[in-house]
Parts: structure tokens; sequence; C-alpha cells
């Protein structure tokens, strides 16, 4: 006889019974194993002092030590929960400039005595050879701290039947109130990761992070047309279950996640009574929303002002930059005009990738990577940061790491990866639609995602293109494609949005060999750019 | 919990990767803990990876990494819980065990079960292991890599590579039906060198699941040589060119028609509800899309297909799914012979019992000329090393964008004559393999884990929309 969801969700004690995942998982901190204690439970401290401990030993001039216990939970509108949990651990040691790594999954002593000896042979391996000097930017050391990243609710301790409930709520919503239909089902994705940081400097921390997800794609007919679209409400975020249920979400949307559906059906809506023309190939200023300005600013600068990467040492993977002399363009180089100010912070409320220490114990500061036009600074680690030593010793800039350093999970050795991204926004209060009003022939475009090159240079890009005609969208253009090389682009950007129309996306990206998937947000808003060269990206030479 | 069932299988520097009988002790335990009736499905994977990574001519990071993973699946009242662990104490499969049965209690009751049972099928037991691979050691690694970064440092370019040795298993546990086993290694090695200012880069790789195929030297001279040969291109206009494609550039394109990762373009399933390129039109009588199966689809010079025992394509003998690769010609001298279906599929639809799944391992027909010889009879020509950074632009035709990398030569009158700046493309793979002038001999190429065999070839008017200065 099976028991109804809603039978279920009258029963309080059952609805807590079914908030438990897969718990607990053992682990072995003394000769025994034990359910996993909470994060911040001291003995974990004696788990990485015995890698540590075994890596100096082993010869180690530096070691550090990563724990990570990761769940992930998918619910679906139709209550299908798929639960995925697993612990890992990982080690890193330098010995006379050389890294070695060793990784696995299991938090015992004795395995964590295998691993700190066994990152250092490795390195010393490798040590046998030319010379090669790593010079880490010095981080005070942090005294056992313990960090859970602020959500207001904890998704992991709501009833998935809860989640199924409100996301079928939505379904119906959009069916049966909104006359429009969800495309396949309403889904969301939750992770935590709680994590144990140690090094042999001294540093000790733990932190909870979590991540939330979801997708509603939306189909609408109308006059025997079908239009449709993806809610982008919902791209990755470092909030709990309240990115779905809260009134408004900063950056995100300002009106709960009902109305955000209902605005964005209006607007599909609106589309499709646009008349739709061809492309006429040419240039034209163009007014891009802050979805699409995310998304350039990521395709363009976002890998690009990695500093490895700029460097080389992602050549046989990724690719390199065009910010490819470094230490000659920071301070003088041209990204683009003036109004361009680009950040990178690992603090937003809400960012992906925000976190109180990075994966080398460093608390992250915001700095400036471009500011007012001008390269002013990469994202960095604490041995790359070395590598701009002089750089920063000459333009009176402190020595240090901006807190870049960031591993997939303990299972993998920390790289520098993207920080959050902000393009400041413009002091006024100018918005999408006021840009579009200010222009009286050109292209408005949403959504843009640009296929950029392997040096971060030169993009092409579509999206949903509007023709613009004395300051109004007046039709749909079928095949746009934009042609531009990242420092035209932000040369030619004339005028941006205000704080309040920006947006916040949250994305992934890999990097490395082997290949790592990490997260981070951007924020923009939308913005004005001058004379941008349209093709149909369909069609053949 | 008794004493005795907390027992921990680790991967230790004895052990790095599961046995067969270990991960059938763990399938029983997890099988005795199912509660509540149904079935229990599991698999077990375990994997080890030795890697070596260098940049700037230096090593950056050696490292050796292992874990493993339990997935299981409790089906009750025909609804599917899933569960997934990497911790293997009893404690911990318990409660992943629990996981999959609330979440299975939760769901309605699924659809009537199709399954009929499973034919019994002899898995394939193809050529997969390599103690070569698996018995590298980090210090040959390490020397090895010193030996590939010191020919670049020595003409002062910059070298950055990545060599990795692997091994893998692959359990399956159905709730009837034998279990499935399959140990498999893999190592690849690939680098990518430049000059020092950004003006030429060149690459070189190849994969194996046995080390000893793998020559590392040879990769070394290539992408040194084609670094020093791609230094400052010049910029041609964009427009139709005559191509010479190395392997690589080959199995970059057609990796898009093949590997079912990349893109589903064989599924049968896809093509008959009318998506992808093998979609011959709607077919009213059957409320079904037909697709191009029995058609032509590319020049009849082009046999692709794979066998699980051929020497240098083995995989893993099973899919996911548990269902057999068995050996398959999806085009045959042009035609498109099979696609790909899920067992579902083929009992829902197709009245047969058996799935035909597609591991992405391929094995493409090649021909006599030799890449000189392209080059010798081409009056106006681009010689490609590889593509990179692609986008589909319309799957109907696999219509892509994408860029040339690392080695574009002008070819003048036979003769190659400059190093050209890269393009980006807007092709389909389907159109080249229609244009086809000349075939080469296949030769294995850089695909690590899904093994392929591929020949250079030219092709006529390979379209080219516009001049990137990337290097």
């Amino acid at each position: 006889m099976s028991i109804s969801r809603r039978d279920f969700m009258k029963t309080g004690a059952a609805a807590a019974a079914i908030a438990a995942v897969p718990r607990p998982l053992m682990v072995r901190l003394g000769p025994t194993p034990e359910p996993m204690p909470p994060i911040d439970d001291p003995r974990l401290k004696a788990l990485v002092g015995r890698a540590l401990e075994a890596a100096r030993g082993a010869g180690a001039a530096y070691a550090d030590v990563r724990l990570t216990h990761r769940q992930n939970r998918s619910v679906d509108s139709t209550a299908r929960v798929v639960d995925l949990e697993s612990m890992v651990v990982g080690v890193r040691a330098l010995v006379d400039g050389y890294w070695g790594f060793a990784s696995g999954g299991v938090w015992s002593p004795d395995e964590m005595a295998r691993l700190g000896r066994g990152a250092v042979a490795l390195a010393k391996t490798n040590a046998l050879g030319k010379s090669r000097t790593v010079d880490l930017a010095p981080v005070p050391a942090i005294r056992d701290g313990h960090w859970v990243m602020p959500v207001k609710i904890d998704p992991f301790e709501v009833p998935p039947v809860e989640i199924a409930d409100f996301l079928g709520g939505l379904e119906i919503y959009v069916s049966r109130v909104a006359g429009a239909w969800v495309v396949g089902l309403a889904t969301s994705d939750f992770e935590v990761q709680q994590s144990v940081f140690g090094s042999t400097e001294g540093s000790y921390y733990s932190q909870r992070c979590y991540r939330t997800q979801g997708g509603i794609g939306l189909k609408l007919e109308r006059d025997g047309m079908v239009g449709g679209g993806e809610m982008d409400c919902l791209t990755p975020a470092g909030l709990g279950w309240e990115f779905f249920t809260a009134d408004r979400v900063p950056f995100v949307r300002d009106r709960s996640l009902r109305e955000t559906i209902r605005e964005r059906l209006d607007e599909i809506e609106a589309d499709m009574k646009l008349p739709v023309k061809p492309l006429d190939v040419g240039r034209y200023d163009t007014v891009f929303d802050a979805r699409s300005v995310v998304n350039l600013l990521d395709g363009t600068l976002g890998p690009a002002t990695e500093l490895d990467r700029a460097l080389g040492y992602e050549a046989n993977a990724g690719g390199t930059s065009y910010l490819n002399a470094p230490f000659e363009m920071l301070g003088s180089y041209q990204v683009g005009a003036p109004l361009l100010t680009v950040t990178g912070n690992r603090s937003d409320a809400g960012g992906c990738a925000t976190v109180q220490w990075d994966d080398e114990g460093v608390v992250p500061d915001e700095f400036p990577l471009v500011k007012e036009g001008v390269l002013v600074d990469f994202q960095t680690t604490r041995e790359s940061a070395g590598w701009l030593k002089e750089a920063y010793a000459k333009a009176g800039k402190p020595f240090r790491s901006h807190g870049c350093a960031n591993a997939q999970a303990g299972l993998f050795a920390p790289l520098q990866r993207n920080p959050n991204l902000t393009l400041a926004p413009d002091r006024g209060e100018v918005d999408f639609d006021a840009l579009v009003a200010g222009v009286a022939k050109g292209i408005a475009v949403n959504g843009i995602a640009p296929y950029m090159d392997f040096q971060c240079l030169n993009g092409m890009g579509m999206g949903a293109a509007y023709e613009i005609k004395r300051g109004k969208r007046v039709a749909r253009i079928a095949n746009a494609g934009v042609l531009f090389r990242a420092p035209e682009l932000w040369k030619g950007l004339l005028a941006l949005g205000g704080t309040a129309s920006a947006r916040r996306y949250g994305t992934q990206a890999s990097k490395g060999e082997p290949e790592q998937t990490t997260y981070y947000s951007v924020t923009a808003p939308p913005a004005l750019f001058k004379q941008l060269t349209y093709i149909d990206p369909l069609r053949k030479a | 919990m008794s004493a005795h069932m907390d027992r921990l299988i680790r991967l230790d520097d004895g052990q790095r990767i599961l046995s067969k009988a270990e991960c059938e002790t763990i399938a029983r335990r997890v099988k005795g803990f199912a509660e509540g009736g149904g079935d229990t499905y599991v698999q077990i994977s375990s994997w080890w990876a030795g890697e070596l990574r260098w940049g700037r001519n230096r090593v950056s990071l050696a490292g050796d990494r292992r874990n493993v993973a339990v997935y299981l699946n409790r089906t009750i009242r025909r609804a599917l819980g899933v569960a997934f662990t990497n911790q293997l104490d009893d404690v911990s499969l318990q409660s992943a065990v629990r996981a999959a049965e609330r979440s299975a209690r939760f769901l309605p009751t699924g659809p009537q079960d199709l399954e009929k049972p499973r034919p019994t099928f002899a898995y394939a037991t193809p050529a997969i292991w390599s103690d070569a691979t698996y018995d590298q050691t980090a210090p040959e690694s390490g020397q090895s890599a010193r030996a590939l970064i010191d020919p670049a440092e020595a003409e002062a370019m910059l070298s950055a590579g990545y060599l990795e040795v692997r091994a893998e298993t692959t359990a399956h546990y159905p709730k009837d039906g034998p279990a499935m086993y399959a140990a498999t290694t893999n190592a690849q090695c690939s680098m990518t060198v430049r000059d020092e200012k950004g003006t030429g880069s060149g690459w070189a790789g190849l994969s194996s699941y046995d080390l000893r195929a793998v020559d590392t030297q040879t990769l070394a001279k290539r992408a040194l040589e084609k670094a020093v040969a791609s230094r400052n291109p010049v910029s041609l206009e964009p427009g139709r060119y005559t191509v010479i494609l190395e392997p690589q550039a080959v199995h970059d394109l057609v990796q898009w028609i093949v590997n079912p990762i990349v893109l589903p373009t064989l599924s049968r399933d896809g093509a008959e509800n009318g998506s992808g390129p093998f979609v011959a039109g709607s077919d009213n009588a059957l409320g079904l899309y037909r697709s191009k199966l029995g058609l032509k689809v590319v020049d009849e010079r082009i046999t692709i297909s794979h066998d699980p025992m051929d020497p240098l394509l083995g995989v893993v003998p099973f899919d996911g799914e548990d269902e057999p690769y068995r050996p398959v010609k999806w085009i045959d001298h042009g035609v498109l012979t099979a696609l790909s279906d899920p067992r579902e599929y083929a009992l829902r639809h197709l009245n047969d019992n058996l799935g035909y799944p597609n591991s992405g391992a391929y094995r493409m027909s090649g021909g006599e000329t030799s890449i000189e010889e392209m080059i010798r009879t081409t009056k106006r020509g681009l010689l490609v090393t590889r593509f990179s950074n692609f986008g589909l632009l319309d799957g109907s035709s696999l219509l892509m964008t994408g860029l040339t990398r690392d080695g574009l030569w002008l070819i003048e009158n036979g003769k190659i004559t400059k190093a050209v700046k890269n393009f980006r493309f807007t092709e389909s793979p389907l159109f080249v393999l229609n244009s086809l002038e000349q075939l080469g001999e296949p030769v294995p190429v850089f695909s690590p884990g899904v093994p392929a065999i591929v020949p250079p070839l030219k092709a006529r008017d390979f379209s080219f929309t516009s001049t990137i200065d990337a290097v």
C-alpha cells in the first residue's frame, strides 16, 4: 500500500525522518570507525596534524591538507531524490620548488600518514631535475577558524517532499494560471561541502559552503506560434533553499519566483508579437542585457586575467591569454574604455566562489583587475602572487595572494580559479530599457553566449537579437551573430546600467590537467557598445 | 553493528584499485542491507591515476590520486531509488541503501515493467589492461617528462604538457544474471610548445591503454617542430580552402558524429524523434521520423566501425546499463548502416531484446595517400594540425563553428610555404566527408579512454569564415 506524499507531509515525524540523508558516514579518528563528527570537531585537527607531521618528517618545506565532505541532492517535481555523498582528502607538499600531491577517499590516521609521505615522495621525484623556485606570498596563520556560509535555510534540512511540492506548485502555476507549460520537469540541485584545511605554517580552519541551483524551462503557445525560454534566475548561487522561496534575491530577482516567472512569460509573449526580420549584415550600436554583459565579461576577462594562464601554464589545456606579457602590461595596458572597472572577490553574499578562506588558508580580498579601463592586477594564489612580487613592490602594492586557490574537492590539488567577478555599474539609475531608449538605430541582444578562442581574444556570439529604431525594440532579428575582439569590444563601451539593473549569474568552468570544475558568480549591468560587427553565423564562406 | 562489519576496504600503496573478489564482497553486503523487498542493483568502480603536469619547462605538479564509487539502485514497486557513496564500510553502505529506499518510497509506482530477461551474452574480452601502464612509477614519469622538456628548452622554447597513467575497475551486479567486472588502464601524453613571445605554437599528443604505444619522444619532437615552423604567421583572407587535415584534426571533427558523449548523432532514438542530421523525414503512417538508415550519407570511401576486440580499440565491454558492446559498422562505404539505441528503446520500439550501445571508440577507413603526397598534389591549400573550441550551430546539419589551433600552414604549388594565422571555421563534418579528395593511412590519435583510429585526409572547399589572431 503506497502512502501518498500528502499523507506523509501531515506527519511531522515522518517528514523529519525523510529529511535525513544517508548518514552517518564512518571515519576513523581512532582505532575504531565512528560516525562522521561535525566538521569543527577538534579531532579532525589531529587527523590533519598527522598528515602534516608525515609530510614534514619526510622533508617537505611546506605542506597543506584538505579534507572535504560533500553532499549533493537533486529533487524534481515528481519527488525523485538523488543523494550523493562522498568524503575525500588530499595532501600537497613542496620540496625544493616542486609540488607533489596525493589524495584518496579514506579519512584515517594511517591514510593521512601515507598521503603525507606520498606527496613528499612525488615532489622529490621532480626536484631531481633543474631548479625551480616557489616564493609563497606570506599569509597570517589562521588559528582554529570555523565558518559557515550564512544561508537562510539549509536545503538539507528541508524535507524533499516539501521541495517537490514547491516545484510541482510552480508547474501548476505555469500551466493553470499563466497558460503556458514547463518543459520536462522543474528541478533543483543542492550541494553542501564541508572542508577542513591545515598547513605546516600553523593554519587550521573548517568551513561549510552551500550551492543551490534550479532549472525551469518555459513554453508558450499563442496564435499558433510557440515561444519559450529557460528561467535564468536559477543559475548556481551560494544560497540555500531561500534561493527558491525568498520574495527577492539581491541581484537575481526583485519579486517572488512565481511573479518572476509571470514576468518572463509576459516578455516571451511580447517577443512573439514582434515581427521577425533577417539580419542586414553590418555594424551597429548595441545594447546588451545584463546576462550578455556577464557572459562577455566572463569570456574575455575571466580566464584572461588568470596569471598562470597568461604565463603559459595552461597552454596545453584551455589555452593562454591575450594579456600575454603580464609584467609589461600591468598598470598600463588599456583593456577597455575608462568606464570599465572589474573587480574580483570571494565575499559576495550569494556568490558561488564565496568563502571565508581559500584552499590555501588565505582570506580573499576584493581587488581590482581592471581600473578605469587599465589592467591593474591578475587573479593569484600564494605561488602565482610570488611571480608578481617585484611588480607589486614597484607599484607600492602589498605582496599578497588574492585568495583564488580553489580545488574542486580534496581529491584535487588547488589551482588558481576565478573568484566572483563584478563589473562596476554606473552611479546613475539607467536600466536596459533606458539604454535602448537612447539608441536611434541599433541592435539589442539578450543572453549572448560567446564562443571565445584559446586566448580569450576573438569571439563570436549569438543571442536573442532585436532591431532598435528610435529608442524602441521594433523587430526580432533571426540569426544575428556578433563578431568581436576583446580589447575593441571593451574600448567601445559607451554606457553602463546602474546598480539596480545589475544581475548576477552563477557559472562553472573547467581548467587544468586533470580537469577540475569550479563555480563562481559574475555580476554586471546592461551596457551600450559602439558599432559592433554583425554576421550571419550559419553562413559559410 | 557487529565489530567485523566495519572493515574498511582501502586503496593504499599495495592496492590501488579494487579486485573482482572485493567488488563481489561489497555488492553482496549492499544487497544484504536491502529491506522492504524489491530489487537491488549495484555498480562499483575504483580508479587510480598517476599524473604529471608541466608548464614553462618545469614540472608544476606530480600527483597520485585514487577513489572508489558505489552507485546503487533500489527498485521497490517499480519505483526507482538511487544513491551514491564513496565509503566502503558497512554503516555507510547501509545508509546509502536506506537513502535509496527512502527515495523509492516517495515515488509513484513506475510504469509496467517492459523487461524481458536479458539474453545470456558472452561479453567481449578486449585488450584493455597493460602492466606497463599500471607499473609506471612516478620517478619514471618524472624522468620521462624531463626528457620531453629538454629539447624545447634547448631551443629556448616553452613546453607545457601532461602525462598520465591510470587504472580503473568497473563492476556491475544486476538483480539477476551474471556479474560483470572489467579492469582497464589508460596512458596519455600531450604537450604544447610555444616560443617565448607567443607567435608560434605546436601540439602533439597520443593516448592508449598501453603506455608502450605512446612514443613520448616522437611527440616532443613533433610539438617542437610545429612550434618552430608556426612562428610569425601571415594573415590570409577567409574563404573556402582545400585542406589537408592531419589525423587529429579529422578526429576532432568526426568525434561529433561518432562519440555520444560529444553529441548523440548516432542515436536511433534521436533520429526517430526528429533530431540530428540522420533524420530523413517524417513518416506519417508510423507517426515517427524515418532515419537515414540505408542511405548514403558520406563519401563511399568512408567506413566507420568498431570492434571491441580490435587490439587497438578495446573498451570496457559493457556500457552503464550492462549492454554488451558488439562489433558494429555505423557507416559502411558511405551508407549509414547502424544507429545506436538503449535496450529500453529496442524493447519498446524494435522488438529487440538487446540495445546497441555506442562506446564512442571507432576506426575510420583510410586510403593510400601519404600526407607528403597530399601536399605535393595540392596547388593551393592549408595544412591543419588540429581544431579547438567547437560550438554546434545547427544540429540538423551538424554545422559547427570552431578554430584551427597549434599549427596551420599554407601550401602553394605542392610545397608548404608559410605559417598562417588561425581561422574560425563554419563547417559540418558531414560536408567534409562528402568533399574528399584523398585519404591516408589510419593511425591512433589522442582520445583518452575512447580510442580512435583515424586517417589524414584532403578535402575541398572547407569554409573558413574569419581570421583570428590568437596563437
